[in-house]
């Protein structure tokens, strides 16, 4: 984890439209202004950057009861060594 | 009213350019990973500003989404009305768009073919063509009726129309209606130009040395407002829609058809009485194709009879080129001009007369009339017409 978690902490941060700041794993989810386009990108470039296949379906919610950074890139860690 | 176009990214300097004769027509080159081409375009500069105050689900839209949501943003502004709670639910929004995400889809191909590379995750959401509509009933809160009209180039006429229909039906009390259109981009210009009917120069609509069309982009989208609800909260009416009409060919997918074009001006005009034809304008559909003008001229005449002649008939497209499914929109925007100011827009490039048009085309520069009904005409590829008619209040 220890390894991706700068690649996924940067991915998180080019798609933040509403931060203000550098993000880190306290930063609440609500002050990043991820919308339902930011989700799909995010995935995409974990996808590109990371070379693998995240089995995300953008029906589901897999984020739903995620409080800050840290718990999306825990969540995102968990979809890739799915 | 709101227009983003070649001649001038809002009403104000779109007028200035119209009224001016100026021609926003140029040579431009565009690239797709190792191929290009160069051709007479009429193309929109310096909006990236505005693009950066936009939303940011629009900021990431296709262009066509963006030009429209310009577009709306001023068309809005001049309504004066508030978009709250209630008038969302009963607002409409029929925003048209002749082919949609056009370049998307191009960078897309771009992204698979030449680099090995999947489409952008947002490319559908930025493609599919009710983007632009859904995007506006995003921003404004709206909730009624709201969908795309596709139509070729007579797109925005028909979402125009349409939308009157929906606020007659008393489905709506007040509606976004018009078009937008986007495809300055490799792919889209080489299927355009292997249809040979592109310009190598510029649009000469109704000239006998007229080459074929060039292709322009950009946005009018009007706000239509049930005439007892505009007037109940003293809004500054700027006319009346007083006229619809639309049909088909029937006939063929490329050449057009002096009975359809007729019967769709004639439907356009059933309950206007016209008593003195040297105060209408028709602003034209003018494409400034071989086939186009002579068989729109023979449209007129047949409409107006022996009344044609005094006609100011003019194609705008000769300044801001064919704005395609936002055609009907913007030139809907130049009928209402004329209308309210008493000036007729030119026909630019205008310079040498063909026997089989010959009507009062307003070349090369503006002139003063006083104009009781402005007529927008659209005639699309696939045979399908529509034309809007305005009155003053």
């Amino acid at each position: 984890m220890a390894e991706l978690e700068p690649t996924l902490l940067e991915i998180i941060k080019d798609h933040a439209v509403g931060l203000t700041g550098e993000p880190s794993r306290e930063t609440p989810i609500a002050d990043l202004g991820i919308d339902s386009f930011s989700v799909v990108e995010i995935i995409y470039e974990v996808e590109e950057k990371l070379g693998v296949e995240v089995p995300f379906n953008a029906n589901e919610n897999p984020f739903g009861d995620m409080a800050t950074v840290g718990d999306l890139i825990d969540a995102l860690d968990k979809l890739i060594k799915k | 009213m709101g227009a983003v176009t070649p001649l001038g990214a809002s009403v104000a300097d779109f007028r200035e350019g119209l009224f001016a004769g100026r021609c926003a027509i140029q040579k431009r080159e565009y690239k797709a990973d190792r191929f290009s081409l160069t051709v007479p375009v009429a193309p929109i500069d310096g909006l990236e500003a505005r693009i950066k105050e936009l939303s940011p689900q629009l900021m990431r839209a296709d262009r066509f989404s963006q030009l429209a949501a310009l577009a709306a943003e001023e068309a809005a502004t001049q309504s004066g009305l508030e978009f709250n709670d209630a008038l969302g639910a009963r607002t409409a929004c029929i925003i048209g768009t002749g082919i949609g995400g056009q370049s998307t889809f191009d960078n897309g191909y771009i992204s698979m073919l030449c680099r090995e590379r999947r489409p952008h995750p947002l490319t559908i959401l930025k493609v599919i063509p009710n983007a632009a509509a859904s995007h506006l009933t995003i921003t404004y809160g709206v909730r009624g009726p709201s969908f795309a009209v596709s139509s070729a180039c007579a797109t925005g006429a028909h979402a125009i129309g349409v939308s009157a229909e929906l606020i007659k039906s008393g489905a709506a009390d007040v509606a976004f209606a018009g078009a937008s259109e986007a495809i300055l981009c490799y792919g889209a210009l080489e299927a355009w130009k292997a249809m040979h009917i592109l310009s190598d120069e510029t649009c000469r609509p109704f000239s006998k040395n007229r080459k074929g069309l060039v292709i322009g982009e950009g946005a009018g989208v009007l706000v239509l407002e049930e005439e007892s609800h505009a007037k109940k909260r003293g809004a500054d009416i700027l006319c009346r829609l007083a006229g619809f009409g639309m049909n088909a060919d029937g006939k063929d997918m490329i050449n057009p058809d002096v009975n359809g074009a007729a019967g769709a001006m004639s439907l356009a005009l059933k309950d206007i009485n016209i008593s003195d034809p040297s105060r209408v304008y028709v602003n034209a559909h003018g494409t400034g194709t071989l086939l186009n003008d002579p068989t729109e001229t023979k449209a007129i005449r047949s409409v107006f009879g022996d009344g044609a002649d005094a006609l100011a008939v003019s194609s705008t497209k000769s300044m801001h080129g064919h704005l395609l499914g936002a055609a009907g929109g913007i030139e809907a925007v130049t009928a209402i001009l004329a209308l309210r100011e008493g000036v007729v827009p030119p026909t630019v490039n205008y310079d040498e007369p063909d026997p089989e048009c010959d009507l009062d085309y307003v070349p090369n520069e503006a002139k003063e009339r006083d104009i009781a009904v402005a007529l927008s005409n659209s005639f699309a590829f696939g045979g399908l017409n529509a034309v809007t008619a305005f009155e003053k209040v």
